[in-house]
């Protein structure tokens, strides 16, 4: 029977999977930045020449791969505490936060690459948009911990 | 928080311990230091109405208001 438990744990193992997938993809940056770089369409092309986006690009997807270790490690504190039953504490708001920073960060750096690359600009785009999704779930948390204390100090 | 609460007073006027007066009025001894210490955010008048019972006292015997 599927349960919240069984819900949890599958988050947190798709959570260690996707840094594990992260850290395999960090060594094939180059391999893909040069395949990007040969396979790259006229339509997808950004403002700058495509002969010289291979470094541009594997700094931005080494940058990018490293971010998103980040916010997995925040998610994975984030899962952890919920595990424990800490759901409404400030150490879960911070993680939101860091990890709204994290996706704007990496917002920013695909954007700077949709120079050469137009597509990588909707891409950070979105990461933008998910970055501020996650600061407004943030604010609802900051204030849910703000109720939860006063609840908890209500005797 | 200008509300002082005299909790401590009053249980010393009655010579109640914080084990005793937590167990008739139905709450933990660590919410009764919560209170006594003024940490707390809000008193349920429930809570007010037993803490009053057992110590035969009136709301504004445990609770003052003091300007800042």
């Amino acid at each position: 029977m599927w349960n919240k438990d069984k819900s949890l744990f599958l988050s947190r193992i798709l959570t260690v999977a996707a840094a594990g997938v992260a850290i395999f993809v960090a060594f094939f940056i180059p391999t893909l930045s040069e395949w990007y770089q040969y396979m790259m369409t006229v339509e997808t092309a950004g403002i700058l020449d495509r002969s010289s986006m291979f470094i541009p690009m594997c700094i931005t997807l080494y940058v990018c791969d490293a971010l998103a270790l980040a916010a997995l490690w925040n998610l994975h504190i984030l899962l952890g505490n919920i595990s424990k039953d800490q759901v409404f504490i400030p150490k879960n708001t911070s993680c939101l936060r860091r990890i709204s920073w994290i996706c704007i960060a990496v917002g920013a750096a695909f954007m700077i690459f949709g120079l050469w690359s137009s597509i990588f600009a909707f891409i950070g785009m979105v990461a933008v948009m998910f970055g501020l999704i996650m600061r407004v779930l943030k604010n609802v948390f900051e204030k849910a911990v703000e109720i939860k204390s006063e609840n908890d100090f209500t005797i | 928080m200008p509300i002082v609460v005299n909790l401590d007073v009053m249980m010393a006027k009655r010579k109640m311990s914080s084990q005793e007066l937590a167990e008739r009025v139905g709450i933990t001894t660590a919410n009764l230091s919560i209170l006594k210490t003024g940490k707390a955010k809000a008193v349920r008048f429930s809570t007010l109405e037993k803490i009053c019972d057992e110590l035969d006292c009136q709301p504004g015997d445990i609770l003052e208001f003091k300007r800042e």
